[in-house]
């Protein structure tokens, strides 16, 4: 008997082991089993199966049938880049992530010329950009931008009025007399940085930042030129030193998260600077009522960010900036090669003006090509959307000018604008902490001009290199 | 005397060293391919020869087939995701000729994928494993020809694959048991172990693939173990200023975790087990109920409670007595480090306690009565009994479980992480106030893509926790007077 149930454990245990070597189920697989599987935001899955199954009826020669899943866009790139061959046959992810999933062959080339030309013509210059990538030392088409995206500001309507909203100063006074914070972001991460790094004078929409500029579109090209040490900067930096300091100012989101602060009982902040993403939790925070949407505001800079710069002078008007990005559909270089004429037509098909117009007024998507605006206010004005749906697209649209696109460098597998080092001395040099960097180097301090532009160069440094320096150059030059 | 003299001899052939069994081995083999008979001899060649001479045809065939199939791999190299295995394989260790690109055919869509270092270095080690089970087959083959020559010289007939396979379930059932063990415990648990270690002596990290393109990296020799002392490398600085504090506190936590825990549990279990205390039933199921609740919900519960809107802040500052919110998990940069693992050692105790209770409680129903009997006869105080009989007793038993749990403790990755993330967090380094090595181990290989820094952190965590447990337990009463309280 103890023998019989020995022999029984040993048969589990080696079931359990074949059971370990089979394959995953769910993602393309490189087999073509009739089915394409397309992942798309958890937000938009039923709108995009609903589509596809019109799709499928209407066009009975299609001859695959379309199942759709709905995924956490923020950690769709790792989840692929982690197992290709488990993902869908199509998927969707922001831009800046087409140059890691076309070098870490995750992604295969848009070739289609009908596509191809679709997405010439319906897609402004800026996206147009940033969606090729190399292969082989050709240049490919890789993603077909549907939603455009952009960071705007979500505020608490019972604290603080409209005009208040408008400017950073505004919001200040409101969380003076609600003896709180005025404003916080989403994360201290490279994205969420943009906010100060990327504003831009209200007067002609200049900055002396450059992120990759005139890169080359080959791998292992020219990263461009990159800067962020201009007088313009070091006085954003010491205006938000000042505003962070300040009771009723700047805070980092809590360890509880953003959200928490921005809650309508903790009243932990007032306002947050964050995406269409971030709608449901900030509405759940605040409650639809209290829920209000913006641009990001302006400020202006003060007499004692602008002393000792030449480039800047007290009063000048900035607005926070933001990137203004793209979700696009890209198709799995896993995925099998008989599907891939079909996968392009549906591509077509979803990333077409009919359809990022519905999924505007079905799932508040915003529509990326060129013109959307038009078509949203249209929808406000007959009555199709609310207002505050609206404002969710208007905003973003609005924002869109101020802004730039992710930094991306065709064909590399990734650029080092996101190194963690990065924002991490950014965020020290706000909170007018010391930094350790490689080389024995240390900011002992940053609140003067000299070791703001020092942490700035560390800063412009980590971009084109990814690493900090050995050591600081002898005399940093002023770059007006 | 006598008996002495027979066993002296007896315990002496026990003792050969591993190179002697090694020196043996090998005179075997000249022996066998000598004295064997023709079959014998060919089965040095092909496997399964000397069965097929001996008419085991079946066991003979099986031999063969492995031999073919282990070298038809080797020779014909089958590839998976583009990398091979076999004798390419082999070429690929080294790590040179990589390429980077794939191909793409753009008008049917048809795409292959470029070199994948992890996979070449897997497929390395999986392709010295299938070397060295062709050589085991080999003398299972050859030592199968030789018994049937054996048994044929004394006149036995060579077993037939009926009797061998009825031979599995009888005499050698131990072999059938552990073969799929340690096929398991190979696959499972050896390779990635020995594919882990290959990876602290590359430059298998996020900053280098992106310099020398996707999948590639490099062996890089000691380099990142001497980065621990130089703090050179894009983690050099990190691993420098911060191995020794993290190393520190993870010591401090595992001592005070255990201890805390372990005497909390004793003190605890003799309080509810304490004679005419009524509800017994009902205070251990109070305590069982933290371990019925998994622990990482209690944790981040407690999280919560003491997070800056939590609560446990708001009372307080309803009270009046404060303003600001108390960082009491050292979840935010420039809250108290102190306070952070104070704070950590005592949720600890809340959700570890029961566990040594409900053991301590068994223990304690199963010291002899007797010992107390005699105690109080001879004029013993509790306080005395409790030193003399009941601590011994308990400490005795629970040696072991005390050093796995300070080993549990060394890599108690849930209670830090979910409590404190690590924090508080120092600007410029990954390493917080409250990370273990376990942690940080996690934050610089998911956080920054750093798997060859933390393969060398995962090797000195090993070799410290290896250490302590082998000295500890070896100088244990447990371990060395085992038949004591038996």
């Amino acid at each position: 008997m103890k023998k019989a149930l020995a022999l029984l454990l040993i048969f589990v245990l080696a079931c359990s082991m074949l059971t370990g070597c089979g394959g995953s189920s769910g993602g393309g697989g490189g087999k073509d089993d009739g089915v394409i599987r397309v992942w798309v935001g958890e937000e938009s899955a039923d709108f995009y199966q609903k589509v596809c199954d019109e799709y499928v009826a209407a066009h009975s020669d299609f001859g695959y049938k379309i199942e759709v899943k709905g995924m956490d866009t923020g950690s769709v790139a790792g989840t692929i880049t982690n197992d290709p061959t488990a993902a869908a046959d199509i998927y969707t992810v922001a831009h800046d992530n087409i140059g890691k999933l076309a070098a870490t062959q995750c992604a295969k080339p848009i070739t289609d010329e009908a596509l191809i030309n679709q997405v010439l013509a319906d897609n402004p210059a800026s996206f147009q950009k940033v969606i090729y990538s190399t292969l082989d030392g050709n240049q490919y088409l890789y993603g077909v931008p549907y939603i455009s995206q952009a960071l705007f500001l979500y505020y608490n309507k019972a604290l603080v009025t409209e005009e208040e909203a408008k400017t950073f100063e505004g919001l200040q006074a409101a969380a003076a007399r609600e003896n709180t914070k005025a404003i916080t972001v989403t994360g201290d991460d490279g994205f969420n940085m943009c906010f100060a790094l990327l504003a831009t004078r209200v007067a002609d929409h200049g900055t002396t930042v450059k992120i990759y500029e005139g890169a080359e579109s080959v791998s292992g090209g020219s990263k461009g030129e990159s800067n962020c040490q201009g007088d313009d900067t070091i006085a954003i930096v010491r205006w938000l030193q000042e505003y962070a300091a300040d009771p009723n100012g700047f805070k980092w989101a809590s360890p509880d998260g953003w959200d928490a602060d921005l809650d309508k009982d903790n009243k932990g902040v007032l306002a947050v600077i964050g995406g269409a993403w971030h709608y449901n939790t900030a509405k759940a925070a605040l409650g639809e009522s209290n829920l209000g949407i913006a641009m990001i505001p302006t400020f202006k800079l003060t007499e004692a960010a602008c002393e000792g710069l030449s480039g800047v002078k007290a009063g000048d008007e900035y607005r926070g900036g933001t990137f203004a990005d793209c979700k696009c559909f890209m198709i799995n270089a896993n995925s099998a090669a008989s599907k891939y004429a079909k996968e392009q037509e549906l591509i077509a098909y979803l990333a077409g003006k009919e359809i990022q117009n519905r999924s505007y007024l079905e799932v508040l998507n915003v529509p990326a090509y060129v013109g959307a605006a038009s078509f949203i206010e249209q929808c406000f004005n007959e009555g199709k959307v609310t207002e505050s749906q609206f404002n969710l697209a208007a905003m973003q649209v609005s924002m869109a000018e101020w802004g730039i696109p992710q930094p991306f460098i065709t064909g590399t597998l990734n650029t080092y604008y996101y190194s963690k080092n990065g924002p991490a001395i950014f965020r020290a040099m706000i909170d007018k902490t010391a930094y350790p960097t490689t080389g024995d180097q240390i900011l002992t301090e940053t609140e003067s001009i000299e070791s703001i532009r020092k942490g700035l160069y560390l800063i412009e440094y980590i971009w084109m290199h990814g690493v900090t320096p050995d050591s600081f150059p002898a005399s940093l030059p002023e770059k007006a | 005397m006598a008996s002495k003299a027979i066993t002296a001899p007896k315990n002496k052939a026990h003792e050969l060293t591993f190179f002697e069994k090694l020196g043996n081995r090998f005179s075997n083999f000249r022996k066998r391919f000598e004295d064997g008979s023709l079959g014998t001899k060919l089965a040095h060649f092909i496997f399964g020869a000397g069965n097929f001479y001996h008419k085991q045809y079946v066991k003979g065939a099986i031999f063969l087939l492995l031999q073919i199939a282990i070298l038809a791999v080797m020779i014909f190299c089958p590839s998976i995701n583009g990398t091979p295995y076999g004798w390419k394989a082999l070429a690929n260790l080294p790590l040179k000729n990589l390429s980077e690109g794939g191909g793409f055919d753009p008008a049917t869509g048809h795409f292959t994928s470029g070199s994948d270092c992890k996979l070449m270095i897997l497929f390395g080690f999986v392709t010295i494993a299938l070397i060295i089970i062709y050589f085991m087959i080999w003398n299972m083959s050859i030592a199968s020809s030789y018994k049937a020559d054996m048994d044929k010289k004394i006149g036995k007939k060579p077993t037939t694959f009926k009797e061998d396979m009825a031979e599995l379930l009888d005499g050698k059932f131990h072999v059938l048991m552990l073969t799929p063990t340690c096929i398991a415990a190979t696959v499972f648990t050896i390779l990635p172990t020995i594919f882990m270690i290959a990876l602290a002596f590359t430059t298998y990290n996020s900053q280098d693939m992106n310099d020398l393109g996707t999948n590639l990296f490099r062996w890089n020799g000691l380099q990142n173990f001497a980065a621990v002392f130089t703090g050179e490398g894009s983690l050099g600085m990190e691993i420098k200023n911060r191995f020794l504090p993290v190393l520190g506190w993870t010591f401090i936590w595992a001592i005070f975790a255990t201890l805390s825990c372990y005497f909390g549990g004793i003190i605890l279990a003799l309080l509810i087990n304490k004679k005419g205390l009524n509800g017994k039933k009902v205070f251990r199921t109070v305590f069982i109920f933290t371990i019925a609740v998994p622990q990482f919900i209690s944790l981040l519960a407690v999280r919560n409670l003491l997070g800056e809107y939590g609560p446990f802040n708001q009372f307080l500052k309803d009270l009046g007595w404060i303003t600001e919110s108390i960082g009491f998990l050292g979840l935010k940069t420039g809250d108290s480090e102190k306070l952070a693992k104070v704070m950590v050692i005592i949720v600890n105790m809340w959700v570890g306690i029961p566990y040594t209770m409900l053991m301590t409680s068994g223990i304690l129903m199963n010291i002899p009565a007797d010992l107390y009997e005699a105690a109080r006869v001879d004029g013993a105080s509790t306080f005395k009994m409790f030193f003399k009989i009941t601590l011994p007793y308990v400490i005795f038993i629970t040696t072991p479980y005390l050093i796995s749990s300070f080993i549990g403790n060394i890599n108690s990755f849930n209670t830090i992480f979910l409590l404190t993330g690590g924090g508080p967090t120092y600007t410029g380094y990954q390493a917080g106030g409250t990370d273990l090595l376990v942690t940080w181990l996690y934050k610089v290989t998911i956080d920054q893509g750093s798997y060859n820094t933390g393969a060398v952190i995962g090797i000195f965590t090993f070799i410290i926790t290896a250490t302590i447990t082998l000295i500890t337990y070896r100088r244990s009463k447990a371990y060395n007077e085992e038949d004591t309280f038996q």
